[in-house]
């Protein structure tokens, strides 16, 4: 059965596009589009006149088919570009299911084309994230996963792994010998860096969310330490009123702006004080609870002993005032002096040293599965350490190695003893 | 000899590792059984190195000896020297292995089959008589028949068996034996398809022809431990073999002949066995090993025929004495035969069910190395199976499957039914995902409930092996409810270079530390009535492994809990793939092929993708999460 869906997002745009998938998605539009040029045909776009019940024209469309399997799901699939106006879409979606289609579930399309061997998960989840990626960086780590080079990677640590156990299954299964003097020390030290390696996916992976998702930044302090100042000034616009009393903004006042390609959105809130208005009152505790949720926040005040890593103490108005107070940085931005440091020391802080193009996984699924193998090549390797048992180790290795296939391809037994019997000389 | 017109329940044909198991195992569940093989005398024999067990495979001998079989009961009474291998590494790989009188093996063998009672013809089957897709007899060469409800085919190498010495061929069955011809051609005509395999075997040499003391001398365990739970005592001859080195001469020597060996000549030969290769193989593969170990075994007790273990070859007979002389030891040495590659013809595994029934034809059972495996002990799992599910056939009860997780039988067969084999199989503990759980010394614990249900073991050993098991599980009962003081510990754990204890633990977990046994705690451990002295170390031995183990086997069982839904769910017989559209041809093309019997087999297909089976689950109207395995 076809499914179909409107592939744009809703509202009036200059097109819409709207998506058949399935066996019949060629008979289901030709029970609208009279035109006898209209042949079963791959790739090959044709302009129809879209026709309701009663054989009247109601929209002009550009039909582009692509046969099975040559498609994005597999199957034979269809894209109608229409006028982009809600009540032709709908009328599209409507005749569609009068000749027999249904309607697409959420992600159905990426569904059947992972069903029918299309993409695998991981390639999946990343039309998922190009989709919902909020910066360019982003949508090009989900582009290059989507080519597989996320899969290949985590092949690349796999292969590693799977030599390690290689190297010992030839001394539990084969070698009648006993171990060989070095075999422990080496595979420690190989092992040891290979946790590192997905250690360092797993941190890249908390800093590559905020590419995909965005980070959120909050300015917070005291009243009128000039808050809604910087704030204009790093968006660049006047968004927050800014005036010389205290208990000037009173709501939280958002905005998104990129720092190096890096999404954010900044949030001006309420100067905390004690206060006598409820409008008031009730922003600082707005206030405060943005500072709770912030993925980073820049404090107007001075550092403490301990603070959260997630803080930047700014000392403001540094053009007419001095302090030997504890600060992160000083500033004015009145006088739009050092905001680069600042920006620069909010990348830092968000993202550290994180540069996009290395291994990225762009799922939670994914994450999981990363953090169950370093997990147990951690077991692995103190095992090893307190000189227990090998198969014990090969155990918790072969167990990283089946947390690695779900983001590639399942690794079979006969890939094991293959690696065995290409590097060693077995049989007495 | 029998009368022919006798009417028999179940027709084993052969008489190696698997016939012999089948045979007996079926006649003694009180099913009328004949063995049919070429020769009589050779019943039993073992055709190549004169040892049983071994990694991964001493487990299964002892699983052979839980089910009834009868391969490690003869070994105990046959062995020159016993050793139980890998004891420096985990304990679920430490595998027992006998060295045994390969004369004495065959005797022991062709006798008992007389104490029992069990009919052995001796004539050549080149047929079945096959009626409503079942086995009603098995024709002979000389055109007689034998009627029967089942036929176990146990052929090994005779089946248009093929020796290659050099550029020399003979048509045989072993060195010196005639092959069978008829079988595969009957099977093919019937539609199972078949393959050719290739094995080796090196040279036997003359005891009088080696200098000895150039040898390094190899004994066995000083306190040996028998392959059976029914030898109660145990004290082999220890016979020493000895080791040999190559040396770069030989290896020079070989690849300058490569030329005259069968497998390098060029033509197109089977596939052989990567585990096992050929001496050419291992020099010409592994340049950089400057020498490879040649082990010299005698094959019976002070005989003269020894066997030259490494050393298998297809080499021509002059260029293999040649390159042997250059070893230190052989300068002198003489053939009593040269050794030899044989090709023959086996049956695709995935043409049976994981009963070792065939799919086409009930009643019809193969086993051994018809089934493309290699190995005595591969072949006896096979044929204590047979017999087991070609007599439950008979009677009509349930078979018994054994699965992953019960033995390594049960690897075994889930491998030889869902892979397509291009070498032959031999059983290697890391096929075993639950290895852990497969241990030598714990057989009995995970196959005495099928020996029990099936009636396959004297009630004296049901018994034993009862008690047995109840003293190990009251014995970890004990250790994982009792509690050490620091003081009563502490002194032994600094001795072991462990760290101290601050307060009172459990037993058991102290016990989990990799150097401490139980041995180090204070046990009050008495004998019990009816276990030997090899079943009380046994009690201990698998106690401590429990508790050792108990993290990584609860979660495997957790595992094995989670995918047990998929090896219940049942695909139809006649289940069509080719209305899966959205399958790939390869996938299709290996269900079509495979016809696995439950989702958990396809699951295990190789190169079979988890959408593959949620598209199949989708078909079998199930629900459509796959879990990982």
């Amino acid at each position: 059965m076809a499914i179909v869906a409107c592939s744009t997002p809703p509202g009036r745009s200059g097109l819409a596009v709207v998506r058949l998938s399935g066996k019949n998605s060629y008979k289901t539009i030709k029970t609208f589009i009279p035109n006898k040029t209209l042949k079963k045909k791959h790739l090959f776009p044709s302009l129809v006149e879209l026709v309701d019940e009663k054989g009247e024209v109601f929209d002009q469309a550009v039909v582009t088919q692509y046969l099975s399997p040559n498609s994005y799901t597999g199957e034979d699939l269809v894209e109608l570009s229409c006028h982009g106006n809600p009540i032709i879409v709908s009328k599209i979606i409507d005749l569609c299911l009068a000749a027999g289609a249904s309607i697409a579930e959420p992600g159905e399309f990426t569904k059947r084309a992972y069903m029918n061997g299309k993409m695998d998960l991981s390639e999946a989840e990343s039309v998922s994230s190009i989709i919902h990626a909020k910066s360019l960086a982003g949508v090009r780590s989900g582009i290059k996963n989507l080519k597989g080079s996320l899969s290949g990677s985590v092949y690349e640590i796999k292969k590693t792994i799977i030599g390690f156990v290689a190297n010992l299954e030839f001394n539990l299964d084969i070698s009648e010998d006993d171990l060989q003097p070095n075999l422990i020390n080496n595979t420690l030290a190989e092992v040891k860096q290979q946790i590192h390696t997905l250690d360092t996916c797993i941190k890249n992976f908390k800093e590559s969310q905020f590419f995909q998702e965005g980070a959120s930044v909050v300015l917070a302090g005291p009243p009128n330490a000039g808050k809604s100042t910087l704030f204009n000034l790093l968006i660049n616009k006047k968004h927050s009123i800014v005036t010389p009393e205290e208990g000037t903004t009173r709501d939280v006042v958002e905005k998104s702006l990129f720092i190096k390609q890096l999404p954010i959105t900044l949030k001006d809130t309420a100067g905390i004080r004690g206060s006598q208005s409820e409008a008031e009152r009730q922003g600082i505790l707005k206030s405060k609870e943005e500072v709770l949720d912030a993925d980073l926040v820049i404090m107007f005040d001075k550092k403490p002993k301990s603070s959260p890593t997630n803080h930047i103490y700014v000392f403001n108005k540094s053009d007419i005032a001095k302090t030997t107070d504890n600060y992160d940085i000083h500033i004015s931005a009145k006088k739009n002096k050092k905001i680069q440091d600042l920006k620069n020391m909010i990348y830092k802080n968000l993202v550290g040293a994180f540069t996009p193009g290395e291994i990225l996984l762009t799922s939670k699924r994914q994450l999981a599965a990363v953090c169950g193998a370093s997990k147990h090549l951690k077991q692995a390797y103190a095992l090893l350490k307190e000189n227990n048992s090998l198969e014990l180790v090969v155990e918790d290795l072969n167990l990283c190695i089946s947390e690695l296939d779900k983001i590639t391809t399942k690794t079979t037994r006969d890939d094991i003893l293959d690696s065995v019997f290409s590097s060693f000389c077995v049989g007495k | 000899m029998k009368r022919l017109d006798t009417k028999y329940q179940v027709v084993v044909v052969g008489g190696g590792h698997a016939g012999l198991e089948a045979a007996l195992i079926s006649h003694k569940r009180g099913v009328k059984t004949l063995l049919v093989s070429m020769d009589k005398g050779a019943v039993g024999r073992t055709s190549c190195n004169p040892a049983i067990g071994g990694l991964a495979k001493g487990q299964m001998v002892k699983e052979v000896d839980v089910l009834g079989g009868i391969m490690g009961a003869f070994a105990d009474q046959s062995t020159l020297q016993s050793k139980t291998l890998n004891t420096s590494k985990g304990r679920s790989v430490w595998s027992p292995r006998s060295q045994i009188d390969k004369n004495l093996y065959e005797k022991i063998a062709q006798l008992h089959t007389l104490d029992v009672g069990l009919d052995v013809y001796e004539g050549e089957v080149v047929g079945l008589d096959i009626k409503n897709n079942s086995v009603c007899g098995v024709v002979l060469k000389n055109n007689k028949k034998i009627l029967c409800e089942s036929a176990i085919l146990t052929c090994g190498t005779f089946l248009n068996g093929l020796i290659h010495i050099g550029k020399k061929q003979i048509r045989a069955g072993r060195y010196n034996e005639k092959r069978s011809k008829g079988i595969t051609e009957f099977l093919n005509s019937i539609g199972l398809s078949s393959g050719r395999l290739k094995t080796g075997t090196p040279p036997r040499i003359k005891r009088s022809s080696v200098d000895w003391t150039q040898g390094e001398k190899d004994l066995g365990d000083k306190k040996p431990k028998p392959l059976s739970y029914r030898t109660k005592n145990f004290n082999p001859k220890n016979e020493p073999c000895f080791a040999f080195r190559t040396k770069t001469e030989t290896h020079d020597m070989i690849l300058k002949n490569l030329s005259s060996s069968a497998m390098y000549s060029g033509k197109n030969m089977a596939t052989g066995p990567r585990y096992c290769p050929s001496i050419e193989d291992k020099v010409y593969k592994f340049k950089n090993n400057p020498s490879h170990l040649l082990q010299l075994e005698p094959e019976w007790t002070k005989s003269e025929q020894i066997y030259v273990n490494g050393f298998s070859t297809s080499l021509s007979e002059d260029i293999q004495l040649k390159c042997l002389k250059t070893v230190d030891g052989l300068q002198n040495v003489e053939f009593i035969r040269p050794g030899y590659a044989i090709e023959y013809d086996f049956f695709h595994p995935s043409q049976l069910k994981n009963t070792l029934e065939s799919k086409a034809v009930d009643g019809l059972f193969l086993a051994g190395q018809i089934n493309g495996t290699s190995g005595y002990e591969e072949a006896s799992s096979q044929g204590i199976l047979a017999g087991i599910n070609a007599s439950c056939y008979i009677l009509n009860e349930e078979p018994l499957v054994l699965k992953r997780d019960d033995a390594y039988i049960g690897v075994l067969i889930d491998d030889l039914i869902l892979k397509d084999t291009n070498e032959p199989y031999r059983m290697f503990t890391s096929r075993a995902e639950y290895r852990l759980q497969l241990r030598s010394s714990n057989a009995d614990q995970r196959l005495l409930k099928y020996s029990i249900k099936y009636n396959l073991l004297d009630k004296k050993t049901v018994e034993m092996l009862s008690k047995k098991i109840k003293k190990t599980q009251n014995m970890v009962n004990m250790l994982e409810k009792t509690s050490v003081k620091p003081a009563e510990i502490n002194n032994r754990l600094i001795l072991l270079g462990e760290k101290e204890i601050k307060e009172s633990q459990k037993i058991s977990n102290i016990l989990k530390r990799p150097s401490v046994l139980i041995k180090d705690f204070n046990i009050n451990n008495e004998k019990s009535e009816g276990l030997n002295s090899f079943l009380e170390d046994e009690v201990l031995f698998e106690a401590e492994t429990i508790i050792k183990y108990s993290g990584y086997i609860n979660r495997q069982k957790e595992e094995i809990d989670k995918i047990k839904i998929y090896e219940e769910m049942i695909i139809p017989k006649n289940f069509d793939y080719n209305q899966i559209k959205s399958l790939s041809n390869e996938s299709r093309e290996k269900f079509i092929n495979i016809k696995p019997q439950t989702v958990g087999q396809a699951q295990r297909i190789n190169g079979i993708r988890p959408t593959d089976i949620s598209i199949l689950l989708v078909y079998l109207r199930r629900p459509f999460h796959v879990k990982q395995i």
